[in-house]
């Protein structure tokens, strides 16, 4: 399709996997990225759109001391983002903090606020809570999941609760209620498990093998978007765990990542192995219908609710984020390092 | 003694005995028969023998006991005396009475005889009128006799109309007998006209009469000439007697017709009912034109008696529901063989029977929808070309039945293809049902072989269809094209097109899915950080080589050849020069590998932006090279992605190199497109490199010294297996 034009492109040294959109910086649209080298030197890059949103403009470059598989901004300060990084041989998550007056330092150093460092085995990812100011963190490796207080001025991070996945489920990520601050879904093989962080408990769980991303919906309710391997995005009701409300075809290849925007209601978007990013409108507002009626219905309908293929990338793109100041806006980030600012503003009018 | 212990009883039997004696005729009938030893007590007998008594009772007795005895037996004269007394008298009382009454009598039989003569001469007169009476009513009675004999008569004759055993042609004539006799039949008419009714029953077409029929026209060797009127003459002989009746009451009754028309109505509805219900059967149109032809026979015979009752336009309004129903039924029926032919995917392989399941599913099913609807053509023109009038008539309507009919067959069919495919699917994942292995691969074949069946019948059957619809099946009249016409092939045709690549991709993704996993067993396990030095190419390699070749196996037995491959067969058939160079190439292409590997990031990407950009995700072709190729394509950017996600030592990364090396030349020779191959197995070595800390890659002597021993074990392997 002819989505490449409209996208504004900045390249990143090394290869990179994670983006995340700045949610506390409330006067521009910022994102964070991080690199991914398992040689070279990290680096984190604070990416800006610009005021006439024509240009990409890096506002801060900050080593990084390892390679960066996990990264996500504090919803309620700029100036505040975990990473998960490894060496090579191990993995390990922190808090940063990027210094106050980096932009008259020359190599402005990161400021390590905690290290969550109760983790053993390989570290998925650390989690935020989205929708407010909450001094907890959740962060998942492969069989545990960590309740953590944190407390930024302070300096301090402490492991309030943990809990095992059980034998067998090998956790490979998650996402946090952003309706319900005491539920997480995790991802496992077989399937995605969600948690009471109260209890630190399973309470329930979708049956869906290889879902390697998941997302809560914003806006609406009891609205989740997974993203599998091969078998592309589901949505599920989270009252009926039982069969996805709808199916999306997904990618040629693998569905990496999937993200639900923060406003616009149905506007989701996925990327994948196939070197594109995909922007489905889908209507959840008939919750009732039947899987088996949305799997016979007619290719026409199918090949409608696929608004737009972004196809100008090199390599898989895994990192995805939507602008949550400026919600017709989103960043992708392929293997290669290139991130792309798209606007999905001429797609909106569809709705 | 005896004798004192019952004084009483004693005294009685001996007054019963003697009066008996006295009144009895015989004294042998006395109790007590003489005898020689005589009890005591037979005293009262007539062999009673004194002196033998004496000397019985002066032996036994004592003294005192014979004193005693002497003393019992005066009191038992004196007795015995006065009961003679008395019986004499009473004798003497009784005797005095009768001549009494004796006297009476007598005085009485005086003057009887003049009562007598009086009686006799009163009858004599009562005679006498009695004659004359006789003589004044013989003539009346004989009337009464004659009238009694009709009556008897007209008995016999209402008794024949309301009986069951005799036909209704028979009742109606008696009918009109007492009509002409003028007897009262307004009660008849009504129980006439309900016996009528109870006929119809008899007279409706039941199963066994249609099959009887269709025996025999079907059997033209039995009958040489107009087979269905020979087989129908069971039936029409009922139904002609109906006629007859019918006739003859209304003759009697002609106020009758509203009755007899709704009758005459009902009659054919419920005929055509049953043809309809045969329509709806698995049945040829012929067999449903002779039912139909039999009941036209009849609405004709019975429209001769009743012209009122327009019968032949209310059985075309029949006629058409049956044969509309017919045509829907015929479609239902071929829709459920097609989905018959496929489900034989699943028992085939379950049951591992035959050689080439899904090559005979695919040609069972080809030929179900080709067949099938030609069939059905067929028979549908036979329905047209017959000249029954009904039919006639309705010639448009079949046109635009079977044209609108054939549209909705296939799109259900389409649902019906795509549900195959989704609902095993989702059903298997959502509810949890771990099919296993087995049933994963039997739905992923059966995708495949629907996806070609799409194919087919976009490609070949549409047409064929179109073909035979625009030769006998055209026009259909004007009022077709107000709405469109029925019949859009374009428009299957597209929905099949897309339903064909839409089960591919399903096909290849299920295939994939299951390569990930293997994939995904490969990579998860080990802690590649802490790999050993390789010492063989890993099992993994089988594994992925044995999936490739089931799907090959698979796709050869559905999908066609693609025109490219053939050649490319050709040119290396006919030297062996190619596969020789290979090894030198490859070594070359390592070496690159190599160079690339210790090379920086940035070198990479500056040879990735002049190597020419190879197109990875191409669009598939429904051939068997074009999916071949795609799912090696897919499985080797997996194998990507999973390495890009894992750390690598050194080990780790040569075993990779390894495993890469050895899987070049099998991948290359399943594919079609082995420029792509080439790079996506290089892009996994620059990913291994990548991802390892230090990636010095193996030897090249010891690399081929490992891929040889790997390929020897395997040709072994084979050998022992085969």
């Amino acid at each position: 399709m002819q989505g490449g034009s409209s996208g504004i492109g900045y390249g990143l040294k090394y290869q990179a996997r994670c983006i995340s959109d700045v949610k506390a910086d409330t006067d521009h649209t910022s994102f964070l990225t991080g690199t991914l080298s398992l040689k070279e030197e990290n680096e984190v890059h604070l990416l800006r759109l610009s005021s006439g949103g024509t240009e990409l403009i890096c506002e801060g470059l900050f080593s990084h001391p390892n390679e960066i598989w996990d990264l996500s901004s504090c919803p309620f300060d700029q100036r505040i983002f975990s990473t998960v990084f490894s060496t090579g041989e191990s993995y390990g998550a922190a808090i940063w903090q990027i210094p106050e007056l980096y932009g008259q330092l020359n190599s402005p150093q990161l400021e390590r606020i905690a290290a969550l460092d109760a983790h053993v085995g390989k570290i998925n990812c650390v989690l935020w809570w989205s929708s407010g100011r909450h001094d907890k963190l959740v962060s998942i490796d492969e069989e545990n999941i960590f309740l953590w207080s944190l407390d930024c001025s302070n300096k301090n991070a402490q492991v309030q609760s943990k809990q095992s996945s059980g034998m067998l489920h090998y956790l490979s990520g998650g996402a946090w209620d952003p309706h319900d601050v005491n539920a997480v879904a995790a991802t496992c093989e077989s399937s995605v498990q969600f948690w009471d962080l109260r209890s630190m408990g399973k309470t329930n769980s979708i049956e869906h093998a290889h879902v390697r991303n998941v997302d809560y919906d914003t806006k609406k309710k009891h609205l989740l978007v997974t993203a599998a391997d091969e078998s592309g995005i589901h949505l599920w009701d989270l009252r009926m765990l039982k069969a996805p409300i709808q199916e999306l075809p997904g990618h040629t290849h693998w569905t990496w990542a999937v993200c639900c925007n923060p406003e616009y209601d149905g506007f989701i978007l996925s990327a994948g192995t196939d070197s594109t990013v995909n922007l489905w409108l889908v209507s959840t507002s008939n919750h009732d219908e039947l899987p088996s009626e949305s799997l016979v219905e007619s290719p026409n309908q199918r090949a409608n609710s696929l608004l737009n293929s972004y196809s100008d990338y090199e390599d898989s793109v895994y990192g995805l984020a939507w602008s949550s100041r400026e919600p017709w806006i989103f960043a992708s980030l392929s293997y290669d390092g290139r991130v792309v600012v798209e606007s999905v503003k001429p797609f909106l009018s569809r709705k | 003694m005896s004798g004192d212990e019952v004084p009483l009883d004693e005294k009685a039997r001996r007054m019963r005995d003697l009066l008996s004696s006295f009144y009895g005729p015989d004294p042998s009938m006395s109790p007590n028969p003489p005898s020689k030893f005589a009890p005591l007590d037979a005293i009262n007998s007539n062999s009673f023998n004194a002196d033998h008594y004496l000397n019985l009772l002066i032996h036994k007795s004592s003294l005192e006991g014979l004193l005693q005895r002497h003393v019992g037996m005066a009191a038992e004269i004196k007795n015995l005396d006065t009961d003679l007394q008395m019986l004499v008298y009473e004798n003497y009382n009784k005797f005095i009475s009768a001549t009494d009454a004796i006297k009476r009598m007598n005085s009485n039989i005086m003057g009887m005889e003049s009562n007598m003569e009086q009686l006799l001469e009163k009858i004599k007169t009562v005679q006498s009128r009695s004659d004359g009476v006789n003589t004044s009513l013989f003539e009346k009675r004989e009337h009464i006799e004659k009238l009694h004999l009709t009556r008897n008569l007209l008995r016999k004759v209402q008794g024949k109309l309301f009986s069951d055993s005799e036909s209704i042609q028979a009742r109606a004539e008696a009918a009109m007998l007492l009509k002409q006799l003028d007897f009262p039949v307004d009660s008849l008419k009504e129980k006439l006209f309900e016996k009528l009714e109870q006929s119809l029953g008899d007279l409706q077409l039941k199963d066994e009469d249609i099959s009887r029929c269709l025996l025999m026209s079907n059997d033209p060797s039995k009958l040489e000439n107009h087979p269905e009127s020979v087989a129908a003459t069971v039936h029409e002989a009922s139904v002609q007697e109906f006629v007859e009746a019918v006739r003859a009451y209304r003759v009697i009754f002609p106020d009758s017709d509203k009755q007899l028309i709704k009758l005459a109505q009902e009659l054919v509805t419920k005929n055509f009912e049953t043809g309809e219900q045969y329509g709806k059967k698995r049945i040829r149109a012929a067999d449903l034109l002779a039912v139909l032809r039999m009941i036209w026979k009849e609405v004709l015979l019975m429209d001769e008696v009743l012209h009122e009752s327009v019968l032949s336009e209310f059985s075309l309004e029949a006629v058409q529901i049956t044969v509309k129903h017919h045509v829907a039924s015929r479609f239902s029926h071929l829709l459920h063989d097609i989905s018959d032919a496929l489900t034989k995917v699943y028992v085939g392989q379950k049951e591992g029977m035959e050689e080439f399941p899904l090559q005979v599913a695919l040609g069972a099913s080809k030929k179900a929808v080709l067949q099938g609807s030609m069939d059905i053509l067929l028979d549908f023109r036979q329905l047209l070309d017959d000249d029954l009038e009904l039919l006639v008539k309705l010639r448009e309507s079949i046109l635009n039945w079977v044209q609108e009919g054939f549209q909705d067959f296939f799109r259900e069919l389409h649902g019906r293809f795509l549900l195959l495919s989704g609902r095993n699917n989702s059903s298997g994942q959502v509810h949890g049902v771990v099919e296993g292995t087995q049933g994963d691969r039997i739905l992923a074949s059966l995708v495949l072989v629907l996806a070609q069946l799409s194919v087919f019948i976009e490609q070949t059957a549409i047409q064929r269809i179109t073909e035979e619809i625009a030769a006998s099946f055209a026009g259909g009249g004007i009022r077709l094209y107000e709405n469109g016409p029925a019949f859009v092939p374009g428009e299957i045709c597209r929905s099949f097109r897309s339903a064909g690549e839409k089960l591919l991709h399903h096909y290849i993704n299920l295939r994939n899915q299951r390569i990930s996993v293997l994939l995904r067993k490969r990579f998860t396990t080990p802690n590649w950080v802490k790999h050993k030095e390789p010492r063989e190419v890993h099992m993994f390699v089988d594994l992925l080589l044995q999936e490739l070749e089931a799907i090959k196996k698979e796709v050869k037995q559905v999908l066609p050849q693609g025109l490219l491959r053939r050649h490319q067969r050709n040119d290396s058939n006919g030297s062996t020069n190619s596969s020789r160079s290979n090894p030198l190439r490859e070594g070359k292409l390592s070496r690159t590998n190599t160079q690339k590997a210790r090379s920086q990031l940035l070198e990479t990407h500056l040879a990735k932006l002049f190597k020419q950009k190879v197109e990875i995700f191409t669009k598939v072709e429904c051939t068997q090279e074009s999916v071949i190729t795609t799912i090696v394509k897919f499985s080797l950017k997996s194998l990507q992605e999973f390495v890009r996600h894992q750390t690598f030592n050194r080990s780790g990364f040569q075993q990779i190199q390894l495993d890469i090396q050895y899987l070049r030349t099998p991948l290359k020779e399943a594919a079609e497109d082995e420029a792509a191959i080439d790079f996506l197995l290089d892009e996994v070595s620059v990913a291994a490199a990548e991802r390892c800390l230090d990636p010095i890659p193996l030897e090249q002597p010891i690399l081929d010294k490992l891929i040889q021993a790997k390929l020897t074990k395997s040709l072994s392997q084979s050998a022992v297996s085969s």
